[in-house]
């Protein structure tokens, strides 16, 4: 038997009772209870097979959604009338390497409610090679920061009008330096001008965490 | 995969797409992806010419250089190329302490430095759970409002001068330079901060301090008049910036615009009244918004902001200066220990020499926190292993975003407004590139 006067009771009867009052509060996303979450309640009732998990960390609701759903699954967000999380905030990536076996990236999407001031995120996983839907025709905004994810990772994003390098330059030609793989020391060819000398080495300077 | 990948530099490796992907041409603009080789002709004896803007252009506040694809003296496509500033700042963090990261979000916006070492530490005490004094929020906030008169100073005075105004940038840098004295008697350093820390402020106010402040924002309402005289009825002024870089609303929110872009088009988001943080949600203060959307209009927002700036900077003053409670939140232990204590007592000291060697260990998870910057919604991401170095530090900066609606605005522009462009968006390359 559950003590009905323990804090975490008391909190998901207050959450059922502002759900009973009024299903779209703002109360409600940052409810204990994460299923409460109604962005949450709404993916669940019209894609089901698309959420993969949904995780809660200080106050921040995360949904982990399947690869192929990502940008069905923000466009059902953005264009929900009630939830209505319209906004792209940012887009970015995270190499999870040593985090876990496989997926490799989180592709990362916080979007925002400029209706309800509510943020959410949405992560898909993906491995090196797959392809993620570009959010670019929901937002243009998404341009330049799947080029920067592509830049950085290496991250093919389908449907992308323009996927060039952003940051780096066009013919940079050593990979995606925010892998997790990316060396950062050792030696490479630095070119020697106006001498008879062979191509020189210099050292790259080490810069801290070990097994990288 | 959908059209446009048959450009050099676009990625065209084969990927096994198990989704269906529409033709582009939806609702996304396919804008910004010429190559300098790109001279297209017309017809008889004519051609489109491809300009090179930058990276050495004054015009361009930095090291911005715009591809520029013309027809006449029309724009019919513009790809700005970024990234000379480019230091991996990102990367960087992944081999620094937390402490060690709040140095280097000075030089991403460096004309704005103390607000972007609040987003940075905002983020950090979420992901630690710690919560700073109420004084020491007071102080941030008035130190971040006079970040944010000093930011728009070197806006107007830098967009004005592109635009042919000259004297306004001697005006601005005047004042401006008041704003740098405060911050020197604070911490030490003008443009390069580093002022904030995780738990509040472990250096104390000067005495000296709150009257600097006050004898600024008693000076201040005469300076900004003086430019609004300058300029708010100068005919040359508003030839250039009226009618100008018209956003639309929905453009605004498509292209993910924050700050005065996407206010200066009437949305109302402002972060310190959409999600406050510190102690906005008892100040008195109001979001101004624009009604056309161009050029003008987010001058006038932006002005408006300095004078709203000063009437929070007054209000911080009044309520936190009895206040004599301590600046840092010393009882978590991820924030450094008092110095007194380091010199006295053997567990500070202790404590201290942990918290410099090793850094502090925050529980494995993630954190986003943003604060309304000059410029828009600088926010900070962090991914935590649970070691003392953040796993991925991501760094959502304004001006990046803000920069991508240029191609939007300047299509179908004439060339000399291109520079005015570049001045309404309000950019610094450093916080684009990072």
């Amino acid at each position: 038997m559950t003590d009905p006067t323990t804090p975490a009771v008391v909190a998901a009867e207050h959450s059922l009772a502002a759900l009973a009052a009024d299903p779209w509060a703002r109360e409600l996303y940052f409810a204990d209870d994460v299923e409460l979450h109604p962005g949450l309640r709404e993916l669940r009732a019209a894609m089901p097979d698309s959420i993969v998990d949904v995780v809660r960390f200080r106050d921040e609701t995360t949904i982990h959604v399947r690869r192929e759903d990502f940008r069905e699954v923000c466009g059902f967000l953005r264009d929900h009338p009630q939830v209505a999380f319209n906004f792209l905030t940012d887009e970015t990536a995270v190499d999870m390497l040593h985090l876990r076996e496989s997926p490799r990236f989180d592709v990362v999407a916080l979007l925002y409610s400029l209706s309800n001031r509510v943020r959410l995120r949405i992560k898909a996983g993906c491995d090196d090679g797959d392809a993620v839907p570009s959010l670019v025709p929901l937002w243009n905004g998404a341009n330049w920061l799947e080029r920067e994810a592509y830049d950085m990772f290496g991250i093919i994003f389908a449907g992308h009008p323009n996927l060039r390098r952003i940051l780096l330059a066009d013919d940079w030609d050593e990979g995606h330096p925010l892998r997790k793989d990316y060396p950062l020391r050792g030696w490479r060819p630095f070119p020697v001008f106006n001498t008879d000398r062979p191509v020189g080495r210099v050292r790259t300077r080490w810069t801290g965490r070990e097994n990288v | 995969m959908s059209a446009a990948t048959n450009r050099p530099g676009v990625d065209q490796r084969s990927v096994e797409v198990d989704f269906p992907v529409d033709d582009f041409g939806g609702a996304g603009e396919a804008l910004g992806t010429m190559t300098i080789s790109d001279e297209v002709a017309l017809g008889e004896n004519q051609r489109l010419m491809t300009l090179n803007m930058g990276p050495q252009h004054p015009s361009t506040h930095g090291v911005l250089r715009v591809l520029l694809k013309l027809d006449g003296e029309v724009i019919t496509d513009c790809d700005p190329v970024i990234g000379y500033l480019h230091r991996g700042t990102e990367k960087l963090g992944e081999s620094h302490r937390y402490a060690q990261l709040i140095p280097w979000t000075d030089r991403t916006d460096y004309v704005a430095a103390p607000m972007n070492n609040l987003g940075c530490v905002l983020a950090i005490e979420k992901l630690v759970d710690v919560t700073s004094p109420e004084r020491a929020q007071y102080w941030r906030v008035i130190m971040s409002e006079l970040a944010r008169i000093a930011s728009h100073l070197v806006w107007l005075g830098t967009h004005a001068l592109d635009i042919g105004a000259l004297s306004m940038s001697l005006y601005c840098f005047r004042e401006r330079e008041l704003i740098m004295d405060i911050f020197e008697t604070f911490c030490g350093a003008r443009l390069t901060t580093n002022m904030m820390e995780i738990g509040g402020f472990s250096r104390p106010i000067p005495d000296i301090l709150p009257g600097m402040v006050r004898d600024f924002c008693n000076v201040f309402p005469s300076r900004q008049q003086e430019y609004v005289d300058v300029l708010s009825a100068n005919p040359i002024w508003i030839a250039r910036t009226k009618g100008i870089g018209i956003i639309s609303p929905e453009a605004a929110i498509s292209y993910s615009l924050t700050g005065a872009c996407l206010r200066g088009s009437g949305i109302n988001y402002d972060i310190r009244k959409a999600m406050p943080y510190l102690v906005y949600d008892r100040l008195d203060f109001e979001v101004p918004l624009g009604t056309h959307g161009d050029t003008f209009d987010r001058y006038l927002v932006r002005m408006e902001e300095m004078r709203q700036a000063r009437k929070i900077i007054l209000q911080c003053l009044d309520q936190c200066e009895k206040m004599d409670t301590p600046l840092m939140a010393y009882e978590s232990p991820y924030v450094i220990p008092p110095h007194k204590g380091t010199m006295t007592t053997a567990e500070d000291m202790q404590r201290h020499f942990i918290w410099v060697i090793k850094g502090f260990n925050p529980p494995v998870g993630e954190a986003y926190a943003a604060v309304e910057h000059p410029k828009g919604e600088n926010g900070y991401y962090f991914v935590s292993d649970g070691d003392a170095m953040p796993y991925r530090w991501r760094i959502r900066s304004p001006d990046f975003v803000n920069l991508g609606v240029l191609p939007h605005l300047a299509q179908g522009a004439m060339l000399a407004d291109v520079v005015a462009l570049i001045g309404t968006i309000d950019i610094v390359l450093g916080s684009v590139d990072r």
